[in-house]
């Protein structure tokens, strides 16, 4: 796939001018300081890959058939040994994410139930790529849905979008620019002694090459001046993250959005066992332990300027209602986001709950989908980045579910 | 089929590079001298390999049977380490070193098709025995027989669950196992017809009923596979067109695997994967027709379908194009070989591909890594390639020696001599098909200065845009 090469180049030129030539960290740090609360304001996406199941992330306790249905995986009532953090008398969330309840609590994280795709598809491949292209049933959509939202919004430097995975996310695919990293940490050339040099001659030989390996490779020169002329600050507010990849991703993601390198979209790509066919309960906590604590420490550390964001975890699909023979689940529908943010409507559980009685289930087998997951998307990306036409073609969202 | 009578360095490196990792010094000279026709003859039937088998004789745990490794990590838990140390530093070593180098590329390429996942507990133990007896001897064999090893292996028995795929029961009251779609579902959506085949939810459970009872004797202790037939669903099943009777037991499985190895739409399915890997990221329909027609003539006879590949047009003209990205083994690997590197500890180089996103035997979810080049082409990739290609250009990858100045003499260079390195790179490394940009660019590096002239010239130039491509 080839893109609109003229769009794309000179962009070193533009990250030096988004950060400010010659500016020293020190008075970035001071923009920084200021810009609590008042800053751009930025979409976080975090997402589940497997299918994390919806159930066991925000229970229905208060559901009677959860419990026939989940027979030795269900998640105990709240104030039961292993029980789940209650939220609403009704609803409670993973034990895991204990550390997120004082946002629930002032009301700075909701949950949204029965989020689904209305294009069915019980494959990991099609639920990905149409959550991600944001056209359900339709695989020849050329561009993911960041791309088309951070095409209409200004600014064209590589840090605007990053996309902490191995790989460019679907949601990215097209046009517009995005930094894609594993880590930011060490983010340089490694030529000792002559780096300038290597800099200066490899951006000559990239220049010259105009297809994606030669735009790809200048995005990698302007990212690198742009990240070492903004380092990244120390977690703040006694912020503490926990080891392994997402708590990386996530501190790296608060240090962007503090640095001030005019980040607005970030993509966290959360490659956990969430394919629960087998043994769930361990499974469960081994994921949303560092889940709920890198979350909790993602908050800690934004401080006021948790209010210039909005993140939100999401999936491709739920799975089964019911237990499988291995004490895991197989791959259903419906699922349920969380999201975190200082001007989300939260301390409530969003969305229209279907209920679990087997007529109630979608095929007789899998928690049915109330809530088409681009509304959710278009709302998000509304508020903020002011975008109101429609981002998902051939679909007009509604209005949302109230979540910001 | 039109192969080529004759080649020009830059077809003779596209085809290095594409049924290759790439021309190690003096490869390109060869195959100009021997023609395409014996190359691809031979690389299609590999011969004995004896100094990769010197290189590997140090590695004495590679044969080592799943139930001999579980013993060993049951007496002493450390020696896991050691025996996957040696299956990973093999696949770099063979890679690197290995004349058979289409059979490697076909291994991975297998491999990843029908992934499994080393971190996935059991699979630690039984990975090597996986890659070994069920894909190393089967990528020229016929498809039917690849599917079947690699489908009751127990490496992927487990990675799907199907180990805890049974039949329901019921023992005093109480519902014992059930149906588990994992594996059922990803048979025909990854190793088969392919998710656009047309196949229901129906059908996922029937296949799953199929391969109910196949599992494992003990997952600790031995690790072999086992059907129970007490596991087993025995009533009738109906998949995607086929009726299996009742009463089939353990056949049931094989029933299906005969039929869904010689779907039309596996075919294509087949066709398209192998089309993607090595001619383009989005194959012309024509090519894969033409493929999938010679799948279903030879009943998917995996040597005659890789011989199409490099008796098409399109496998050719891609020598003219843009090429295709690198993944972060192929960009390692071929780097390893362009300078003739001898790759003593592995270690350092398995390190660049994970950073590059491709951590060797990683790949978590059933989809494998992707095929497509595009996918691997990000800033963050990029510039783990680039620092291993500055790195080794000048010696700094540990456990690898690499005779840099040797490999510009070869060319007929001057390692002191920026445009003459350059040039002597060009013929040696990249067939001539460098840009006069990449040229000018290392013709002009500072001739002073504690970093030498060739760890500048090929620092820049296997940093650079031609070799992200392959």
């Amino acid at each position: 796939m080839t893109w609109d090469v003229s769009r794309r180049v000179f962009l070193r030129g533009a990250g030096l001018a988004a950060v400010g030539v010659g500016m020293a960290p020190s008075s970035l740090l001071v923009r920084t300081a200021q810009a609590a609360g008042a800053g751009p304001k930025v979409l976080v996406k975090v997402f589940l890959r497997g299918g994390a199941d919806g159930l066991n992330f925000c229970v229905p306790y208060g559901d009677s058939e959860y419990y026939n249905l989940r027979q030795g995986i269900g998640l105990p009532r709240p104030g039961q040994a292993g029980g789940v953090v209650n939220l609403d008398g009704y609803f409670g969330m993973h034990p895991q994410f204990a550390p997120l309840a004082p946002y629930f609590q002032d009301g700075r994280l909701a949950f949204i139930h029965a989020v689904g795709n209305p294009g069915l598809t019980r494959s990991h491949f099609d639920a990905q790529d149409y959550m991600e292209s944001g056209t359900p049933g339709d695989k020849q959509t050329a561009t993911g849905w960041l791309d088309r939202a951070i095409g209409q919004i200004p600014g064209r430097e590589v840090t605007q979008a990053v996309s902490f995975s191995a790989q460019l996310v679907r949601s990215f695919l097209g046009p517009e620019p995005v930094l894609v990293a594993q880590t930011l940490t060490s983010f340089d050339l490694r030529a000792p002694n002559w780096r300038a040099e290597a800099e200066g001659r490899l951006t000559e030989m990239y220049q010259s090459d105009s297809t994606q390996v030669g735009t790809t490779g200048l995005e990698t020169f302007e990212a690198i001046n742009t990240l070492l002329r903004a380092p990244a600050p120390l977690p703040a507010n006694g912020a503490i993250y926990p080891a392994g990849n997402t708590g990386n991703a996530l501190r790296q993601a608060a240090g962007l959005i503090k640095t001030g390198v005019g980040t607005r979209c970030i993509y966290v790509n959360v490659g956990g066992a969430f394919d629960t066919h087998s043994n769930q309960l361990q499974g469960n906590i081994n994921d949303y332990r560092p889940l709920g604590l890198a979350l909790a420490a993602f908050a800690t550390d934004l401080g006021g300027m948790l209010d210039d964001v909005v993140l939100m975890v999401t999936t491709e699909f739920g799975r089964t209602a019911a237990v499988n023979g291995a004490a895991g689940t197989d791959h259903g529908t419906g699922y349920a986001m969380l999201v975190l943010g200082g001007r989300v409507r939260g301390g409530r559980v969003l969305g229209q709950w279907p209920g679990l009685s087997r007529s109630q289930l979608y095929q007789n087998r899998d928690l049915a989908a109330t809530t088409d997951f681009r509304d959710v998307f278009q709302e998000v990306a509304r508020a903020q980045f002011g975008i109101g036409a429609s981002l998902f073609p051939g679909y007009t969202p509604g209005a949302g579910v109230g979540v910001v | 089929m039109p192969v080529p009578e004759t080649l020009g360095p830059r077809v003779a490196l596209h085809l290095l590079n594409r049924a290759g990792y790439g021309p190690r010094p003096g490869d390109l000279e060869s195959l100009l001298d021997t023609g395409p026709t014996k190359w691809i003859e031979e690389q299609l039937d590999p011969g004995s390999d004896p100094e990769l088998d010197t290189r590997l004789a140090g590695y004495t745990t590679l044969g080592y049977p799943t139930s001999q490794v579980l013993a060993l990590y049951n007496a002493d838990n450390r020696t896991v380490g050691v025996i996957l140390d040696e299956f990973l530093n093999a696949k770099v070593v063979r890679s690197v070193h290995g004349r058979n180098q289409l059979q490697e590329v076909l291994v991975d390429f297998w491999f990843n098709h029908f992934n499994v996942f080393v971190n996935d507990g059991f699979d630690r133990y039984s990975i090597s025995s996986y890659e070994r007896d069920a894909i190393r001897p089967n990528v020229f064999s016929s498809f039917r027989e690849l599917l079947g090893a690699a489908t009751l292996h127990p490496a992927m028995l487990y990675y799907l669950d199907n180990y805890l795929n049974t039949v329901p029961r019921v023992v005093s009251g109480r519902t014992l196992g059930g149906i588990n779609e994992n594996h059922g579902r990803e048979l025909l959506e990854l190793h088969t017809v392919g998710v656009d085949a047309g196949y229901t939810q129906t059908d996922v459970v029937e296949a799953s009923r199929c391969l109910t009872g196949h599992g494992i004797d003990n997952i600790g202790q031995t690790g072999n596979y086992l059907y129970r037939s007490a596991n087993h669903d025995n009533n009738a099943k109906q998949v995607f067109g086929l009726a299996v009777p009742g009463g089939g037991g353990e056949s049931d499985v094989q029933k299906l695997l005969d039929y869904l190895a010689v779907h039309p739409a596996t075919a294509r399915y087949i066709s398209k994967r192998l089309a993607q890997r090595f001619v383009a990221d989005d194959p012309s329909e024509a090519l894969v027709s033409r493929l999938a027609d010679v799948f279903l003539r030879t009943n998917g006879d995996l040597r005659e379908v890789t011989k199409a590949l490099f008796g098409s047009a399109e496998f050719w003209a891609e020598a003219f194009g843009a090429g295709k990205p690198k993944t972060g083994l192929e960009f390692v690997i071929s780097t390893l070989r362009a300078v003739g590197a001898n790759v003593q500890i592995p270690r350092t180089a398995r390190t660049a591909i994970q950073d590059s996103g491709m951590p060797l035997y990683a790949c978590n979810p059933p989809t494998g890594f992707s095929n497509r080049g595009a996918d691997w082409m990000n800033p963050s990739a990029q510039l783990y390639r680039m620092n291993f290609a500055l790195d080794l250009a000048a010696g700094r990858v540990a456990g690898v020696t690499a005779d840099v100045g040797g490999l510009i003499r070869s060319g007929g260079g001057d390692p002191g001599n920026p445009s003459s390195a350059a040039a002597a790179i060009n013929k040696v490394v990249f067939g001539r098909t460098l840009s006069a940009a990449s040229l000018a660019a290392a013709a002009r590096v500072t001739t002073s200065g504690s970093v030498s002239v060739q760890a500048r010239v090929a620092g820049l130039l296997l940093a650079g845009p031609e070799m992200q491509v392959r």
